[in-house]
């Protein structure tokens, strides 16, 4: 696939999910069971926008935009659209952000750092997704 | 977790039930409890870093503490890893963060009362909220009022369940094992060549193999003194230091082990031979002052009684000059250190001297007898048990002034 998607559009999100689930296998999961949001804040049309992703015993069930206000989920991961794509690009590491305050995580920390691992290699499928962003 | 079968088992999760029913008639939505005593009294782990728990008005308290040992104390809690969370330097998990997080839905419409603890203190880790977090509570939690509320705990673990004084009566076991290794290890001359912290370390070895978990004791852990730091009037504390023992010194032996957050401190004295008449008539007033003050504790006693009693006995035996004032001082679970009862007397968060002493009280009784001049004094320290007659002594190393 070399067409470029739009980030976050339904095109992306549908993409995002089917190479999760084909690239991504339950031990590289390490058999997690677990929900995130992340909510992406000020995106360029000045909306704000959340993705859902589901994990049941390291399958990736479900991975969702969510529209108006977004379900609850065990962690939420928010920061600004620009924040995001910088990470997508590998201009910007996710722990920097965290910890400069960029994102911010809604959580039980202890195991989300435990989960660090796991969420690096969901974001190393989805930067591989042709993007404009 | 232990059972309730279990002797030193304690029914935090009715712990937790009392204080939700005693924030209820104090009209407070949420507690927050950032002194190490609460931490300990509601959670059952050590918490050495700033930490913090918050007791909703139904279900479980969260505890919340430094990242990097957030899994160690969830792991020795009674509470899962759901309700021991950790904070850090990032985005939404700095303390305010997961503060503000845990608190606001538990207040109505966002507005409601928080309960915190607040006040003085004598013991440095006592961990009342500081001023910076007060203030920054305050702004993320706009619609809250903050009311200090630490004299619902206080009142509540004032008694001691049986639970505790068992994890009590093992740390003052230790602390015997303890006391039993440095006698052994400095009769018959053997203490010659030996220093102050050489006697803390190898009391501190023989309690450890007893199982205690650490000398606890904030003041330096094992307290040695010899020679004349033994005789400083307001020495009261004495971190071992690597001053040679030498013959014809007194020494000091003060202990302290601690078993699942029951703590044990007991103080021993010995006369490095040869000892003079002096020394001995000086070691005959302190015992027998010891002896009296334990006689003395029962029920319906008040600090302000106490001390009468003493200093009428101790005038009577002439050596009323060398005893320093106070013969008390409080005591419960890792981090409840020095406050008799409510701390509720004539000055703020200091003991009442009219509080009288109910069974079920625990606190350590301390006696200091020190002549700076003669370069020579004595400590006494036990944890007693107010009972029903009189009081329990936990530690039974027997007393005395051995000369060695």
């Amino acid at each position: 696939m070399s067409e470029e998607l739009v980030y976050l559009s339904p095109a992306w999100v549908a993409e995002a999910g089917r190479r999760l689930c084909a690239e991504l296998t339950p031990e590289m999961l390490k058999r997690l069971t677990s929900s995130m949001l992340t909510v992406y804040t000020a995106c360029p049309d000045g909306a704000d926008r959340a993705l859902y992703y589901n994990v049941v015993d390291g399958v990736v069930t479900e991975l969702s935009l969510e529209e108006g206000t977004p379900r609850d989920a065990e962690f939420t991961i928010t920061a600004d659209y620009d924040t995001f794509a910088r990470i997508s690009r590998a201009e910007l590491k996710a722990r920097a952000a965290l910890m400069s305050g960029k994102m911010t995580l809604k959580g039980n920390l202890v195991k989300a750092l435990r989960l660090a691992p796991v969420v690096d290699r969901l974001n190393e499928v989805l930067a591989t997704i042709p993007t404009v962003y | 977790m232990t059972q309730p079968s279990d002797p030193y088992f304690i029914d935090f999760a009715a712990r937790v039930r009392a204080l939700q029913v005693a924030m209820a008639e104090a009209g407070i939505d949420v507690y927050l409890g950032s002194r190490l005593r609460t931490l300990s009294w509601l959670t059952d782990a050590f918490f050495p870093w700033r930490s913090f728990v918050v007791v909703p008005p139904h279900g479980l308290p969260t505890a919340i503490t430094f990242l990097i040992d957030a899994a160690r104390a969830a792991d020795d809690s009674w509470l899962d890893e759901e309700h021991v969370l950790g904070y850090g330097p990032m985005g939404g998990q700095d303390q305010v963060s997961v503060l503000r997080t845990l608190i606001a839905p538990h207040l109505p419409g966002g507005r409601g009362v928080v309960g915190f603890e607040t006040g003085t203190a004598t013991y440095l880790p006592e961990g009342n909220l500081t001023h910076y977090e007060f203030e920054a509570l305050n702004a993320a939690l706009p619609g809250a009022r903050l009311q200090n509320a630490h004299d619902l705990v206080d009142r509540l673990s004032l008694i001691k369940d049986p639970g505790t004084i068992n994890r009590f009566r093992e740390a003052s076991r230790m602390v015997d094992v303890g006391h039993q290794a440095v006698y052994e290890a400095i009769c018959h001359g053997g203490y010659q060549g030996m220093t102050e912290t050489e006697i803390a370390g190898l009391a501190s070895y023989a309690m450890r193999k007893a199982g205690s978990e650490w000398e606890w004791s904030f003041t330096g852990g094992n307290e040695i003194a010899s020679g004349y730091r033994t005789g400083l009037a307001a020495g009261a504390c004495t971190p071992a230091s690597r001053r040679a023992l030498r013959p014809g010194e007194p020494l000091m032996v003060d202990l302290h082990a601690m078993f699942r957050l029951g703590l044990g401190d007991h103080a021993h004295n010995y006369l490095l031979g040869p000892a003079t008449e002096r020394q001995h008539w000086h070691a005959r007033n302190f015992v027998s002052a010891v002896e009296h003050c334990l006689a003395a504790y029962q029920p319906g006693v008040t600090p302000s009684s106490l001390a009468d009693t003493m200093f009428d006995f101790m005038e009577e035996g002439g050596f009323a000059d060398y005893m320093v004032p106070g013969f008390e001082h409080g005591i419960g679970l890792m981090g409840d250190e020095w406050r008799i009862g409510l701390n509720d007397g004539p000055f703020p968060y200091w003991t009442n001297p009219e509080h009288e002493y109910r069974p079920g009280e625990m606190l350590i009784c301390p006696m200091q007898y020190a002549c700076p001049e003669e370069e020579i004094g004595f400590r006494y320290e036990n944890p007693i048990l107010i009972t029903e007659d009189g009081c329990e002594p936990l530690s039974r190393f027997p007393l005395g002034v051995e000369e060695i």
